[in-house]
Protein backbone atom coordinates (compact mmCIF):
# COMPACT_ATOMS: atom_id res chain seq x y z
CA UNK A 1 0.00 0.00 0.00
CA UNK A 2 1.15 3.58 -0.19
CA UNK A 3 1.54 6.13 2.23
CA UNK A 4 -1.34 8.36 3.13
CA UNK A 5 -2.82 10.63 5.55
CA UNK A 6 -5.51 9.62 8.31
CA UNK A 7 -7.96 12.16 9.84
CA UNK A 8 -9.92 10.95 12.92
CA UNK A 9 -12.54 12.88 13.77
CA UNK A 10 -15.41 12.44 16.51
CA UNK A 11 -18.39 13.47 14.97
CA UNK A 12 -20.67 13.50 11.77
CA UNK A 13 -20.28 16.80 11.15
CA UNK A 14 -16.39 17.16 11.57
CA UNK A 15 -16.03 13.81 8.94
CA UNK A 16 -18.28 15.57 6.36
CA UNK A 17 -16.08 18.43 6.92
CA UNK A 18 -13.01 16.49 6.60
CA UNK A 19 -14.25 15.03 3.37
CA UNK A 20 -13.90 17.12 -0.74
CA UNK A 21 -15.98 16.77 -3.21
CA UNK A 22 -13.56 17.17 -5.67
CA UNK A 23 -10.83 14.39 -4.65
CA UNK A 24 -11.67 11.01 -5.33
CA UNK A 25 -8.17 10.30 -3.12
CA UNK A 26 -10.32 11.12 -0.05
CA UNK A 27 -12.39 8.64 1.65
CA UNK A 28 -13.66 8.05 4.07
CA UNK A 29 -12.91 4.78 6.11
CA UNK A 30 -15.23 2.97 8.53
CA UNK A 31 -14.23 -1.03 8.79
CA UNK A 32 -11.77 -1.27 6.22
CA UNK A 33 -12.12 -4.25 4.92
CA UNK A 34 -13.26 -3.60 1.49
CA UNK A 35 -11.31 -0.52 1.25
CA UNK A 36 -7.78 -2.46 2.38
CA UNK A 37 -8.25 -4.89 -0.24
CA UNK A 38 -8.68 -2.13 -2.99
CA UNK A 39 -5.60 -0.26 -1.51
CA UNK A 40 -3.45 -3.46 -1.27
CA UNK A 41 -4.34 -4.39 -4.86
CA UNK A 42 -2.94 -0.64 -5.93
CA UNK A 43 -6.58 0.04 -7.87
CA UNK A 44 -7.34 2.62 -4.88
CA UNK A 45 -4.22 4.82 -3.90
CA UNK A 46 -6.13 7.31 -1.54
CA UNK A 47 -3.83 11.10 -0.40
CA UNK A 48 -6.16 10.74 2.82
CA UNK A 49 -8.75 8.50 4.67
CA UNK A 50 -11.05 9.73 7.27
CA UNK A 51 -11.45 7.20 9.73
CA UNK A 52 -15.24 6.89 11.13
CA UNK A 53 -14.45 4.83 14.13
CA UNK A 54 -14.17 7.16 16.60
CA UNK A 55 -17.57 8.67 15.74
CA UNK A 56 -19.88 7.44 18.99
CA UNK A 57 -23.47 8.35 17.21
CA UNK A 58 -23.14 6.18 14.05
CA UNK A 59 -23.33 2.73 16.36
CA UNK A 60 -26.76 1.85 17.69
CA UNK A 61 -29.80 -0.18 16.41
CA UNK A 62 -32.90 0.67 17.81
CA UNK A 63 -36.68 0.31 16.86
CA UNK A 64 -38.14 3.98 16.27
CA UNK A 65 -41.94 4.02 15.27
CA UNK A 66 -41.56 0.91 14.47
CA UNK A 67 -38.92 0.83 11.75
CA UNK A 68 -35.53 -0.89 12.28
CA UNK A 69 -32.61 2.15 12.54
CA UNK A 70 -29.09 1.07 12.30
CA UNK A 71 -26.29 3.23 12.78
CA UNK A 72 -24.01 3.00 9.57
CA UNK A 73 -20.56 2.02 11.67
CA UNK A 74 -22.55 -0.83 13.37
CA UNK A 75 -20.44 -4.20 12.81
CA UNK A 76 -21.87 -6.59 10.97
CA UNK A 77 -21.31 -8.84 13.75
CA UNK A 78 -23.88 -6.63 15.97
CA UNK A 79 -26.20 -6.68 12.96
CA UNK A 80 -25.95 -10.71 12.88
CA UNK A 81 -26.60 -11.19 16.92
CA UNK A 82 -28.90 -8.16 17.20
CA UNK A 83 -32.12 -9.95 19.20
CA UNK A 84 -33.94 -6.46 17.37
CA UNK A 85 -32.74 -6.98 14.32
CA UNK A 86 -34.13 -10.91 14.33
CA UNK A 87 -37.30 -10.14 14.79
CA UNK A 88 -37.73 -7.11 12.92
CA UNK A 89 -36.33 -9.14 9.94
CA UNK A 90 -34.91 -12.74 9.98
CA UNK A 91 -33.81 -12.70 6.48
CA UNK A 92 -30.57 -9.89 7.67
CA UNK A 93 -30.09 -12.73 10.45
CA UNK A 94 -29.68 -15.66 7.99
CA UNK A 95 -27.98 -13.14 5.41
CA UNK A 96 -25.35 -12.40 7.45
CA UNK A 97 -24.44 -16.32 8.54
CA UNK A 98 -22.91 -16.43 5.06
CA UNK A 99 -21.71 -13.27 4.23
CA UNK A 100 -17.62 -13.74 3.90
CA UNK A 101 -16.56 -15.19 7.44
CA UNK A 102 -16.71 -14.03 11.47
CA UNK A 103 -13.34 -11.54 11.11
CA UNK A 104 -14.48 -10.10 8.44
CA UNK A 105 -18.02 -9.55 10.03
CA UNK A 106 -16.30 -8.45 13.02
CA UNK A 107 -15.09 -5.68 11.22
CA UNK A 108 -16.83 -4.71 8.17
CA UNK A 109 -19.82 -2.46 8.84
CA UNK A 110 -23.17 -1.83 7.39
CA UNK A 111 -22.47 1.61 5.77
CA UNK A 112 -19.49 0.24 4.19
CA UNK A 113 -21.64 -2.56 3.14
CA UNK A 114 -23.94 0.13 1.10
CA UNK A 115 -21.37 2.46 0.07
CA UNK A 116 -18.85 0.42 -1.27
CA UNK A 117 -21.08 -0.82 -4.03
CA UNK A 118 -19.63 -3.93 -5.10
CA UNK A 119 -22.75 -5.87 -6.58
CA UNK A 120 -21.78 -9.01 -5.24
CA UNK A 121 -22.22 -7.95 -1.59
CA UNK A 122 -24.73 -9.52 -0.02
CA UNK A 123 -26.50 -7.30 1.59
CA UNK A 124 -27.94 -4.55 -0.70
CA UNK A 125 -30.02 -6.84 -2.57
CA UNK A 126 -31.55 -8.03 0.71
CA UNK A 127 -32.45 -4.39 1.76
CA UNK A 128 -33.53 -3.47 -1.35
CA UNK A 129 -36.19 -6.32 -1.32
CA UNK A 130 -37.22 -5.06 2.32
CA UNK A 131 -37.53 -1.76 0.81
CA UNK A 132 -34.93 -0.05 3.34
CA UNK A 133 -33.61 3.14 3.34
CA UNK A 134 -30.08 5.34 3.94
CA UNK A 135 -29.86 8.73 5.72
CA UNK A 136 -26.63 10.81 3.95
CA UNK A 137 -25.01 13.41 5.59
CA UNK A 138 -23.90 16.11 3.31
CA UNK A 139 -22.82 19.25 4.26
CA UNK A 140 -25.78 20.91 3.85
CA UNK A 141 -28.04 18.62 5.99
CA UNK A 142 -29.10 14.96 5.71
CA UNK A 143 -31.40 13.35 2.80
CA UNK A 144 -32.75 9.69 2.50
CA UNK A 145 -32.28 7.43 -0.09
CA UNK A 146 -33.76 4.46 -0.98
CA UNK A 147 -31.50 1.54 -0.81
CA UNK A 148 -32.89 0.65 -4.57
CA UNK A 149 -31.92 3.95 -5.75
CA UNK A 150 -28.61 4.28 -4.31
CA UNK A 151 -26.52 2.12 -6.56
CA UNK A 152 -25.38 4.72 -9.60
CA UNK A 153 -23.10 1.74 -11.10
CA UNK A 154 -20.52 -1.07 -11.27
CA UNK A 155 -18.49 0.05 -7.73
CA UNK A 156 -20.63 3.53 -7.99
CA UNK A 157 -23.21 4.79 -5.82
CA UNK A 158 -25.49 7.81 -6.40
CA UNK A 159 -23.69 9.91 -3.11
CA UNK A 160 -21.60 12.86 -3.60
CA UNK A 161 -17.56 12.61 -2.77
CA UNK A 162 -18.57 14.06 0.35
CA UNK A 163 -21.84 12.82 1.70
CA UNK A 164 -21.53 9.91 4.30
CA UNK A 165 -24.21 7.49 5.11
CA UNK A 166 -25.20 7.97 8.54
CA UNK A 167 -28.19 5.11 9.19
CA UNK A 168 -30.23 2.44 7.81
CA UNK A 169 -33.49 2.23 8.19
CA UNK A 170 -35.83 -0.90 7.66
CA UNK A 171 -39.65 -0.16 7.88
CA UNK A 172 -41.83 -2.38 9.28
CA UNK A 173 -42.75 -5.67 7.24
CA UNK A 174 -45.98 -6.27 8.48
CA UNK A 175 -46.13 -9.95 8.37
CA UNK A 176 -44.27 -10.29 4.86
CA UNK A 177 -41.65 -13.14 4.10
CA UNK A 178 -38.29 -13.20 2.82
CA UNK A 179 -35.07 -14.74 1.56
CA UNK A 180 -31.56 -14.50 0.37
CA UNK A 181 -29.83 -17.76 -1.67
CA UNK A 182 -26.71 -17.11 -2.98
CA UNK A 183 -24.61 -19.32 -5.32
CA UNK A 184 -21.12 -19.34 -4.99
CA UNK A 185 -19.56 -21.26 -7.67
CA UNK A 186 -15.91 -21.95 -6.21
CA UNK A 187 -16.01 -22.19 -2.49
CA UNK A 188 -18.62 -21.03 0.36
CA UNK A 189 -17.09 -18.06 1.38
CA UNK A 190 -16.17 -16.81 -2.19
CA UNK A 191 -18.38 -13.85 -3.81
CA UNK A 192 -21.63 -15.32 -5.60
CA UNK A 193 -22.36 -15.61 -9.30
CA UNK A 194 -25.71 -14.46 -8.02
CA UNK A 195 -27.66 -13.09 -5.21
CA UNK A 196 -31.33 -13.65 -4.49
CA UNK A 197 -33.26 -11.79 -2.20
CA UNK A 198 -36.78 -11.84 -2.08
CA UNK A 199 -39.85 -10.25 -0.28
CA UNK A 200 -43.26 -11.49 -0.18
CA UNK A 201 -46.69 -10.60 1.16
CA UNK A 202 -48.63 -14.09 1.09
CA UNK A 203 -52.56 -14.50 1.10
CA UNK A 204 -52.99 -17.91 2.05
CA UNK A 205 -50.82 -19.86 -0.15
CA UNK A 206 -51.13 -17.06 -2.99
CA UNK A 207 -48.24 -14.43 -3.68
CA UNK A 208 -49.03 -10.81 -3.33
CA UNK A 209 -46.60 -7.72 -4.04
CA UNK A 210 -43.50 -9.58 -4.63
CA UNK A 211 -40.18 -7.97 -4.33
CA UNK A 212 -37.63 -9.89 -6.12
CA UNK A 213 -34.24 -8.53 -6.58
CA UNK A 214 -31.11 -10.06 -8.09
CA UNK A 215 -27.08 -9.14 -7.36
CA UNK A 216 -23.38 -10.17 -8.40
CA UNK A 217 -24.85 -11.40 -11.67
CA UNK A 218 -25.61 -7.67 -12.87
CA UNK A 219 -24.02 -4.42 -12.77
CA UNK A 220 -25.83 -3.10 -9.77
CA UNK A 221 -28.58 -5.07 -7.60
CA UNK A 222 -31.68 -4.42 -9.67
CA UNK A 223 -35.47 -5.15 -9.13
CA UNK A 224 -37.43 -7.88 -11.47
CA UNK A 225 -40.28 -6.02 -12.02
CA UNK A 226 -41.52 -8.36 -14.73
CA UNK A 227 -40.70 -11.40 -13.07
CA UNK A 228 -42.79 -9.80 -9.81
CA UNK A 229 -45.42 -9.39 -12.03
CA UNK A 230 -45.38 -12.98 -12.65
CA UNK A 231 -45.35 -14.15 -9.35
CA UNK A 232 -48.70 -12.18 -8.35
CA UNK A 233 -51.43 -14.59 -7.32
CA UNK A 234 -48.74 -17.48 -7.68
CA UNK A 235 -49.63 -20.79 -5.74
CA UNK A 236 -47.60 -23.60 -7.01
CA UNK A 237 -43.97 -24.86 -8.16
CA UNK A 238 -44.97 -23.62 -12.13
CA UNK A 239 -46.07 -20.18 -11.44
CA UNK A 240 -42.75 -20.32 -9.22
CA UNK A 241 -40.99 -21.32 -12.27
CA UNK A 242 -42.58 -18.60 -14.42
CA UNK A 243 -41.29 -16.16 -12.45
CA UNK A 244 -37.78 -17.44 -12.73
CA UNK A 245 -38.46 -17.68 -16.81
CA UNK A 246 -39.41 -13.98 -16.81
CA UNK A 247 -36.46 -12.87 -14.48
CA UNK A 248 -33.91 -15.06 -16.62
CA UNK A 249 -35.49 -13.10 -19.74
CA UNK A 250 -35.68 -9.12 -18.08
CA UNK A 251 -31.99 -9.55 -16.39
CA UNK A 252 -29.17 -7.86 -18.30
CA UNK A 253 -26.53 -10.16 -17.19
CA UNK A 254 -22.91 -9.36 -17.04
CA UNK A 255 -19.86 -12.31 -17.05
CA UNK A 256 -16.92 -12.11 -14.72
CA UNK A 257 -14.86 -14.58 -12.88
CA UNK A 258 -17.42 -16.36 -10.68
CA UNK A 259 -19.16 -17.32 -14.27
CA UNK A 260 -20.91 -15.95 -17.46
CA UNK A 261 -23.75 -14.03 -18.49
CA UNK A 262 -25.00 -17.40 -20.11
CA UNK A 263 -24.97 -19.70 -17.38
CA UNK A 264 -26.08 -16.61 -14.56
CA UNK A 265 -28.92 -16.52 -16.80
CA UNK A 266 -29.69 -20.29 -15.94
CA UNK A 267 -28.75 -19.63 -12.00
CA UNK A 268 -31.25 -16.68 -12.39
CA UNK A 269 -34.01 -19.06 -13.70
CA UNK A 270 -33.60 -21.65 -10.98
CA UNK A 271 -32.29 -19.42 -8.00
CA UNK A 272 -35.92 -17.07 -8.69
CA UNK A 273 -37.91 -20.04 -8.18
CA UNK A 274 -35.98 -21.89 -5.67
CA UNK A 275 -36.14 -18.02 -3.17
CA UNK A 276 -39.65 -17.62 -3.61
CA UNK A 277 -40.16 -20.89 -2.49
CA UNK A 278 -38.05 -20.41 0.35
CA UNK A 279 -39.77 -17.61 0.74
CA UNK A 280 -43.14 -18.91 1.39
CA UNK A 281 -41.88 -21.21 4.00
CA UNK A 282 -39.90 -18.37 5.52
CA UNK A 283 -40.70 -16.45 8.81
CA UNK B 1 4.63 8.41 10.82
CA UNK B 2 2.55 7.90 14.61
CA UNK B 3 2.94 6.85 17.79
CA UNK B 4 0.63 4.12 18.90
CA UNK B 5 0.20 2.65 22.13
CA UNK B 6 -1.36 -0.30 22.88
CA UNK B 7 -1.71 -3.63 25.41
CA UNK B 8 -0.01 -6.07 23.95
CA UNK B 9 -0.26 -9.70 25.36
CA UNK B 10 -0.80 -8.38 28.46
CA UNK B 11 1.95 -6.06 28.14
CA UNK B 12 1.56 -2.00 27.39
CA UNK B 13 3.53 -0.87 24.85
CA UNK B 14 4.17 1.83 21.91
CA UNK B 15 5.49 2.22 18.51
CA UNK B 16 5.84 3.46 15.77
CA UNK B 17 3.88 2.99 12.80
CA UNK B 18 2.74 4.88 9.07
CA UNK B 19 -0.96 5.23 8.67
CA UNK B 20 -1.06 2.32 5.74
CA UNK B 21 0.80 0.02 7.86
CA UNK B 22 -1.31 -2.98 9.29
CA UNK B 23 -1.21 -4.69 12.73
CA UNK B 24 0.46 -7.51 11.36
CA UNK B 25 2.89 -5.34 9.67
CA UNK B 26 4.24 -3.99 12.95
CA UNK B 27 3.64 -7.58 15.25
CA UNK B 28 6.57 -8.48 12.71
CA UNK B 29 8.51 -5.37 12.39
CA UNK B 30 8.32 -3.85 15.30
CA UNK B 31 7.88 -6.86 18.03
CA UNK B 32 9.18 -10.11 16.30
CA UNK B 33 6.51 -11.64 16.51
CA UNK B 34 5.87 -13.96 13.72
CA UNK B 35 3.01 -16.40 14.78
CA UNK B 36 0.26 -13.90 12.90
CA UNK B 37 1.27 -14.56 8.82
CA UNK B 38 0.02 -12.78 5.75
CA UNK B 39 -0.78 -15.24 3.41
CA UNK B 40 -3.93 -14.86 1.36
CA UNK B 41 -3.52 -10.91 2.16
CA UNK B 42 -7.36 -10.80 1.54
CA UNK B 43 -8.96 -11.94 4.73
CA UNK B 44 -9.98 -15.30 3.54
CA UNK B 45 -7.35 -17.53 5.21
CA UNK B 46 -7.16 -16.63 8.82
CA UNK B 47 -3.45 -17.09 8.94
CA UNK B 48 -3.05 -13.66 10.19
CA UNK B 49 -5.94 -13.67 12.54
CA UNK B 50 -4.74 -11.79 15.86
CA UNK B 51 -8.11 -10.92 18.88
CA UNK B 52 -8.88 -6.84 19.17
CA UNK B 53 -10.30 -6.27 22.35
CA UNK B 54 -10.61 -9.99 22.53
CA UNK B 55 -12.52 -10.02 19.28
CA UNK B 56 -11.13 -11.84 16.38
CA UNK B 57 -10.11 -10.05 12.84
CA UNK B 58 -7.56 -10.26 10.32
CA UNK B 59 -4.70 -8.75 11.12
CA UNK B 60 -4.11 -8.33 7.20
CA UNK B 61 -7.16 -6.07 6.80
CA UNK B 62 -6.47 -4.08 10.16
CA UNK B 63 -4.89 -1.09 10.18
CA UNK B 64 -2.30 -0.73 13.27
CA UNK B 65 -3.27 3.00 13.68
CA UNK B 66 -7.06 1.23 14.41
CA UNK B 67 -5.32 -0.63 17.38
CA UNK B 68 -4.19 2.29 19.45
CA UNK B 69 -5.69 2.39 23.36
CA UNK B 70 -6.63 -1.22 22.35
CA UNK B 71 -5.55 -4.32 23.25
CA UNK B 72 -4.37 -6.76 21.07
CA UNK B 73 -3.50 -10.82 21.53
CA UNK B 74 -1.44 -12.67 19.55
CA UNK B 75 -0.87 -17.18 19.31
CA UNK B 76 2.28 -15.47 21.28
CA UNK B 77 -0.19 -13.99 24.57
CA UNK B 78 -1.82 -17.38 24.96
CA UNK B 79 0.35 -19.47 26.75
CA UNK B 80 0.74 -18.36 30.41
CA UNK B 81 4.49 -19.06 32.42
CA UNK B 82 5.50 -21.75 29.97
CA UNK B 83 2.12 -23.16 29.90
CA UNK B 84 0.24 -23.92 27.15
CA UNK B 85 -3.69 -23.33 27.09
CA UNK B 86 -6.08 -26.29 26.27
CA UNK B 87 -6.88 -25.64 23.39
CA UNK B 88 -3.27 -25.41 21.92
CA UNK B 89 -2.94 -29.03 24.17
CA UNK B 90 -5.48 -30.61 22.33
CA UNK B 91 -4.36 -29.71 18.89
CA UNK B 92 -1.21 -31.48 19.53
CA UNK B 93 -2.23 -34.11 21.20
CA UNK B 94 -4.74 -34.72 18.17
CA UNK B 95 -2.17 -34.03 15.37
CA UNK B 96 -3.88 -31.06 13.89
CA UNK B 97 -0.50 -28.99 13.42
CA UNK B 98 0.55 -30.80 10.34
CA UNK B 99 3.25 -27.96 8.79
CA UNK B 100 2.01 -25.29 11.44
CA UNK B 101 1.23 -22.21 9.22
CA UNK B 102 -1.92 -21.89 9.94
CA UNK B 103 -2.26 -22.90 13.29
CA UNK B 104 -1.76 -19.83 14.91
CA UNK B 105 -5.29 -18.60 13.51
CA UNK B 106 -7.39 -21.96 13.87
CA UNK B 107 -6.12 -22.17 18.05
CA UNK B 108 -7.44 -18.02 17.94
CA UNK B 109 -10.48 -18.60 16.36
CA UNK B 110 -11.30 -22.12 18.52
CA UNK B 111 -10.88 -19.92 21.49
CA UNK B 112 -13.60 -17.76 20.17
CA UNK B 113 -16.05 -20.62 19.04
CA UNK B 114 -15.47 -22.42 22.91
CA UNK B 115 -16.07 -19.17 24.47
CA UNK B 116 -19.40 -18.67 22.42
CA UNK B 117 -20.35 -22.30 22.23
CA UNK B 118 -18.74 -24.24 25.22
CA UNK B 119 -20.05 -27.60 23.52
CA UNK B 120 -20.43 -27.00 20.15
CA UNK B 121 -20.97 -29.88 17.47
CA UNK B 122 -19.36 -30.63 14.17
CA UNK B 123 -21.74 -28.31 12.56
CA UNK B 124 -21.19 -25.70 14.57
CA UNK B 125 -17.20 -26.09 14.17
CA UNK B 126 -17.01 -25.97 10.25
CA UNK B 127 -19.18 -22.92 10.07
CA UNK B 128 -17.36 -21.13 12.78
CA UNK B 129 -13.83 -22.24 11.32
CA UNK B 130 -14.82 -21.75 7.52
CA UNK B 131 -13.08 -18.41 7.03
CA UNK B 132 -10.09 -20.34 7.96
CA UNK B 133 -7.89 -22.65 5.58
CA UNK B 134 -5.46 -25.36 6.20
CA UNK B 135 -3.02 -26.46 3.08
CA UNK B 136 -2.79 -29.48 4.61
CA UNK B 137 -6.26 -30.24 4.84
CA UNK B 138 -6.26 -31.37 8.70
CA UNK B 139 -9.47 -30.63 8.65
CA UNK B 140 -10.82 -33.70 10.85
CA UNK B 141 -8.04 -33.49 13.14
CA UNK B 142 -8.82 -29.22 13.81
CA UNK B 143 -12.35 -30.22 15.02
CA UNK B 144 -11.17 -33.19 16.85
CA UNK B 145 -9.09 -31.13 18.66
CA UNK B 146 -11.83 -28.42 19.15
CA UNK B 147 -13.92 -31.22 20.58
CA UNK B 148 -11.02 -32.50 22.78
CA UNK B 149 -10.49 -28.77 23.77
CA UNK B 150 -13.97 -28.50 24.44
CA UNK B 151 -13.66 -31.30 27.27
CA UNK B 152 -10.73 -29.91 28.61
CA UNK B 153 -12.09 -26.67 29.08
CA UNK B 154 -15.44 -28.13 30.50
CA UNK B 155 -13.73 -30.47 32.58
CA UNK B 156 -11.51 -26.88 34.14
CA UNK B 157 -14.67 -24.98 34.77
CA UNK B 158 -16.40 -27.90 37.03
Amino acid sequence: MTPFELAEPKTLKEAVGLLDADDPTVRPIAGGTALMLMMKAGVFRPSKLVSLRAIKELTSIEIVKGELTVGATTPLAVLEHSEAVRMHAPVITRALRTLSNIRVRNVATVGGALAHADPHMDLPPVLIALGARVVVQGRSGARTIPVADLFAGYFETVLAKDELIASLIVPAQDGRRAAYLKCTTRAVHDWPALGVAVSVAADGKAIKNASIVISAATETPMRMSAAEKAASGATDDAALRRAGDAAAAEAELISDGQGSAAYKKELVRVYVARALRAALGAA
Amino acid sequence: MRTIHFTLNDEAVSAQAAEHHSIVDVLRDRFDLFGARESCAQGLCGCCTVLVDGTAVSGCLYLAAFVDGKTVTTIEGLAQNGKLTPIQEAFLETGATQCGFCTPGFVLMAGQLLAAHPDPDDEEIRHYLSGNLCRCAAYPEIIAAVKLAAGKLRAGRL
